[in-house]
């Protein structure tokens, strides 16, 4: 008896002494996560201003905007819409908003610009916050508050009747697990779409041969979904949405599902589309690698928030906080970065010496040129000899010191 | 207290805990500190002590007079009610007179439609429509499925039994066709409304605890007996399948494609018509297959109410002891069972395998050749005057086996040395397991085992579970049918005990050794197409009637859903946490105990509720072979037309369905029916 007691007893303080431990250890976490958030979220603030009044004077260039997102608020729970109404609550932590709401922020507060033409990448790890985004683009999913102009028409206006004419003619969506039907034959899948536009058989079918040629689907018209492969599957997604002939395609995650070399495939696919078509799309992903191959600008989302939008170049080179900095950090620079970057002032005698590169000629080819020449070469632009690189540029830019040098040309130039 | 072990591995004592639920382990040490952690299973054991010592100490088992309430007259009353008005009340004449008009010249069409067309037409077009089916051509599913067809209307027409079995085959027509749209439309509204699903789903639930036998009663007195009140309880019956599982594919269809369609601006019909409805497809077929089998089930079944075919057959010789000649009968119908059965599940099949469905067949076509066949072969048949079977085609079996059945009588049933035979064992097993059960239940004052029920009741499930099932034990004794319903209770226990022993072994032998899976696979298909009437025909031919014959039967009968439930379980746990343990050398016995039961044990559970569901069925309707109690009060109230006794019995059915089902029943995650 006494044993046992004795036994409990110990036991009884060891856990007490757990508790204890795991409770300061606890503490200081939070402590340790509170101060560094409050210093990302500051950052981050900026940098959202700062992107912010960036994309409003990139906006004001020869390109119009097709979709233009302002302060769109995505909130799921029970009585979501005081959220984004609420200064007090908009200001929350994900945490702290769902225990004092029981609401989640899918999207908080987001503002960009889809230019025309563009291959906009929103790149994010998953409960980011992009799937819901893209959704709410079309209104798959209602969006809270904010504001959706499409072509500059106001998107959240539209009744059900154009709201459907919109979804039928002007944006298609690739979905992640394909959503194929498996009772029709790739062709049917291909011609849905129209077929629910109200197009005669004979004319979608038609329609329907063509887009399955383009996208490298020719002979296997009769076939059913469940008999082709992943990447098969996709290319038939991909093919009902280019057969309604959209505006904007609207990609969610389309290659996540395939194998690593059949992605790099489709990838390719895209790539090709896009310049043969110059459609606009909106890209969403989680694989940095994929968002830098396709993106002509991107936007990297974390909690529902934009923390970085720009070009690859600019993510690469200039990580808004360490958040983004650590998800580039692995980033093959020299395969993203343009020697107009890289570039040093050129000497007197310099201009008139080396061989010519265009400005976003990017670092990789750059030194291919110099290795080969074993001299430094010019970045021209319109005849104008705008800088040169050399071996110890393009290997600062290799070695990620460029940046340090890119802050201090910034200064310089404020200044 | 004292006797707690000092270094009780934490994890062996919780794994016990969740085990003594129902069962008392073993005294281990440290059996009764176990116990007190779990407040339900001290609540049992004291409940059950309670009753053991209230039984011993004399109390009486009898539900005292002053509890019960009258429901007799009332419903004598509603009786003579019924049967004057029943030809001149306007809600007869308007409404349920259409109903039954309209459901009997239905029937008499498409009998009249089927002799018309003569055995010839008959089968060629049975042949031909089960070719269609499989996909038509020369492949050979299309060929080994008319080749069912064939012989099973062949067999039928051999074995003398061709016209009643068309009787059967058209009411079957017409319940099946307005079963299935019933089915697809209460499905449709359940499967795209949750309001519709929060209203219908508890119905169904209900319907499939319920016996059937117990609700044909009042179908006979709004219709009278005959084919209307056989086409309205077999449409009650057998429309819930088809439903449960119309919604259930409309539920669980790819929600990437229905999003997709969205997206691409379907609207609501749209998406309903291109999206929905055909991605439900496959469930909708499984349904219409489950709705045939209950079908002829309940068309069989309800010979008893006047539905004339094979089921009349069946019952008529059952009632005169004619087993060759129920055989017959019951033979046919396990022929049509099989045909329909082939025939409705080789269309899943198809649809199953992607490149039957890429042959771009024209799908008029195969139809067009079954119309002009059949019309061929009515047309030769009508020519040569043959349109009934010819009578010197049919090969008598039931003198033959009549004198089978002797033999095994005389020379089986009892006086053989040491083994006894199955007389002898018939009676013993209602002397030594049934008749104790029924004392002990009977013995047992009213109010502990209201206390059992409630606490069981409560152990499993909850409150409401408990309340449940403490209110539908009153409303037996109520009624003044207590001691009638422990009487029927001692037999379903006594087929449940049989049922889950050989359902969990023979369940586990399956999903451990796939030899014996293969096996045995096409025995419980077989055993799962047949109706529950047929099933008492080789138990009376054994042991020519009784509770012991009763009891057979329904274990037979719930047998193959326990083994199928159980081999699935064990055969649906992560391999990866059988690998691991093997990999750590557990022995067989070892991991049968460690991983493989209690990681089915949800599906062991629901292996219970089914063989309880189906085990009280089955004892209700061997009331008609001898096993008395409340199943023959509902047969007798069906032959005499007597409502207070018939109602009152199957309501009393009813309540313990209800009872067993919520004292089995486990929680509502692991509650997949269908299975």
């Amino acid at each position: 008896m006494a044993n046992t007691s004795a036994g409990a007893s110990a036991e009884g303080k060891s856990e007490t002494v757990d508790t204890k431990k795991s409770e300061t250890v606890d503490t200081t976490k939070a402590g340790a996560v509170d101060t560094t958030k409050a210093g990302t979220v500051d950052t981050k603030k900026a940098e959202v201003e700062e992107t912010a009044s960036a994309t409003v004077t990139t906006g004001a260039d020869d390109r119009d905007a097709v979709f233009s997102v302002r302060h769109l608020w995505k909130v799921f729970g029970p009585k979501a819409k005081r959220v984004p109404a609420d200064k007090e609550l908009a200001g929350l932590s994900a945490a702290e908003l769902t225990e004092r709401t029981g609401c989640t922020a899918a999207v908080r507060d987001v503002s960009f610009d889809v230019q025309r033409g563009e291959v906009f990448v929103v790149m994010g790890l998953s409960g980011s916050g992009k799937s819901t985004l893209v959704r709410t683009l079309t209104r798959l999913i209602e969006p809270t508050s904010g504001s959706i102009s499409f072509d500059g028409e106001d998107v959240l206006a539209l009744d059900k009747g154009k709201l459907r004419e919109l979804r039928r003619h002007r944006a298609a969506m690739v979905f992640q697990n394909f959503g194929l039907l498996p009772h029709r034959s790739v062709l049917d899948n291909v011609a849905y779409g129209l077929e629910i536009q109200g197009v005669g058989k004979a004319e979608r079918r038609a329609k329907a041969q063509e887009i399955v040629e383009k996208v490298g689907l020719a002979g296997m018209e009769h076939r059913r979904p469940t008999q082709l492969s992943g990447g098969q599957q996709q290319r038939v997604g991909l093919a009902r949405a280019l057969a309604v002939d959209p505006e904007v395609l609207l990609f969610d995650e389309p290659f996540s599902a395939l194998d690593p070399l059949i992605r790099r495939d489709m990838q390719e696919e895209v790539i090709r589309l896009h310049r043969e078509e110059g459609r606009t799309m909106v890209f969403i992903t989680h694989d940095l690698s994929e968002a830098l191959r396709l993106g002509d600008r991107i936007m990297l989302m974390r909690g529902g928030e934009i923390v970085q939008l720009g070009t690859p170049e600019e993510i690469v080179a200039n990580p808004a906080d360490e958040y983004v900095r650590d998800f580039v950090r692995d980033v093959p620079r020299e395969q993203v970065i343009s020697v107009r970057r890289a570039m040093r002032p050129a000497d007197a005698e310099e201009t008139g010496s080396g061989a010519a590169l265009a400005p976003d000629t990017l670092v990789v080819d750059a030194i291919e040129a110099v290795a080969r020449s074993g001299e430094h070469c010019r970045v021209v632009e319109g005849g104008r000899t705008l800088g040169v690189v050399d071996h110890a540029q393009l290997l600062s830019v290799v070695a990620g010191l460029d940046d340090e040098a890119d802050a201090a040309d910034k200064k310089a130039a404020t200044v | 207290m004292s006797a707690a072990p000092t270094e009780t591995p934490v994890l062996d004592k919780r794994d016990r805990i969740t085990h003594s639920g129902s069962e008392s382990p073993p005294a281990a040490p440290g059996f009764w500190a176990r116990l007190a952690g779990n407040p339900k299973a001290v609540l049992l054991v004291a409940a059950l002590l309670v009753a053991v010592i209230a039984a011993l100490a004399g109390g009486s088992g009898i539900w005292p007079k002053d509890l019960t309430f009258d429901l007799r007259t009332p419903l004598t009353d509603l009786n003579e009610w019924l049967v004057d008005n029943r030809d001149t009340h306007p809600l007869f004449l308007y409404f349920l007179l259409h109903i039954s008009n309209t459901a009997q010249s239905a029937v008499d069409s498409v009998v009249l439609g089927l002799e018309n067309l003569g055995f010839i037409g008959v089968t060629v077009a049975a042949v031909l429509v089960a070719w269609a089916a499989g996909g038509a051509g020369l492949q050979r599913r299309a060929l080994r499925t008319a080749g069912t067809a064939l012989g099973a209307f062949g067999l039928i027409g051999l074995l003398g039994m061709w016209e009643p079995a068309m009787e059967t085959v058209g009411l079957m027509v017409v319940c099946v066709v307005v079963a299935a749209l019933v089915g697809v439309v209460l499905g449709m509204i359940s499967g795209l409304s949750d309001r519709g699903e929060r209203i219908l789903r508890p119905v169904f639930d209900t319907m499939q605890v319920l016996p059937a036998f117990s609700y044909l009663l009042p179908f006979v007195l709004i219709f009278d007996v005959g084919t209307p009140s056989a086409f309205v309880t077999t449409v009650i019956y057998a429309a819930p399948p088809m439903a449960r599982l119309t919604s259930l594919g409309l539920r669980g269809a790819d929600a990437a494609a229905l999003e997709a369609s969205q997206s691409l601006g379907a609207t609501y019909r749209q998406q309903l018509f291109t999206a929905r409805l055909p991605l439900a497809r496959k469930q909708m077929l499984l349904g219409l297959n489950q709705t045939i089998m209950m079908c002829l089930s309940m068309v069989v079944l309800a010979s008893m109410i006047g539905a004339g075919g094979l089921g009349e057959e069946i019952y008529r010789s059952l009632s005169i002891l004619d087993t060759g000649q129920s055989l017959t009968a019951g033979i046919a119908i396990v022929l049509i069972a099989i045909w329909l059965d082939r025939t409705t599940a080789v269309v899943g099949e198809r649809l199953d395998d992607p490149a039957a469905a890429t042959r771009r067949n024209r799908s008029w076509l195969p139809w067009a050749v079954v119309a002009a066949a059949t019309a061929g072969a009515t047309a030769v048949g009508t020519a040569l005057g043959k349109l009934e079977w010819p009578d010197n085609w049919v090969v008598s079996i039931s003198e033959p086996v009549n004198s089978v059945v002797d033999w095994i009588e005389s020379e089986l049933g009892s006086g053989i040395p040491v083994l006894g035979g199955t007389l002898t064992w018939a009676s013993g097993f209602a002397e030594y397991v049934i008749n104790p059960l029924r004392d002990a239940l009977q013995a047992t004052p009213w109010w502990a085992l209201l206390l059992v029920a409630g606490v069981l009741a409560y152990a499993v499930g909850r409150w409401k579970a408990a309340v449940t099932a403490v209110l539908a034990l009153g409303v037996i004794g109520g009624m003044g049918l207590w001691t009638r319903s422990m009487d029927t209770l001692s037999q379903v226990i006594a087929a449940l005990a049989v049922t889950l022993l050989l359902g969990f072994a023979i369940g586990v032998l399956a999903g451990r050794v796939d030899r014996v899976e293969r096996a045995i696979r096409p025995l419980l298909d077989t055993l799962q197409t047949i109706p529950q009437f047929v099933y008492l025909i080789p138990m009376v031919a054994l042991f020519s009637g009784g509770r012991t014959a009763g009891v057979a039967s329904a274990v037979l009968y719930a047998l193959p859903a326990v083994v199928r439930i159980t081999n699935q379980g064990i055969r649906q746990i992560d391999p990866a946490a059988l690998e691991a343990s093997r990999s750590l050398g557990a022995s067989t016995g070892q991991q049968l105990r460690q991983v493989q039961l209690p990681l089915a044990r949800p599906s062991l559970l629901l292996a219970v509720n089914q063989g309880v569901v189906l085990v009280l069925s089955m004892v209700v309707i061997a009331g008609m072979i001898g096993g008395g109690a409340l199943g023959v009060d509902v047969v007798k109230g069906l032959a005499k037309g007597d409502l207070a006794l018939g109602m009152t019995a199957g309501i009393a059915i009813v309540c313990l369905g209800v009872l067993l089902d919520r004292i089995s029943q486990p929680g509502a995650d692991v509650k997949k029916r269908g299975l």
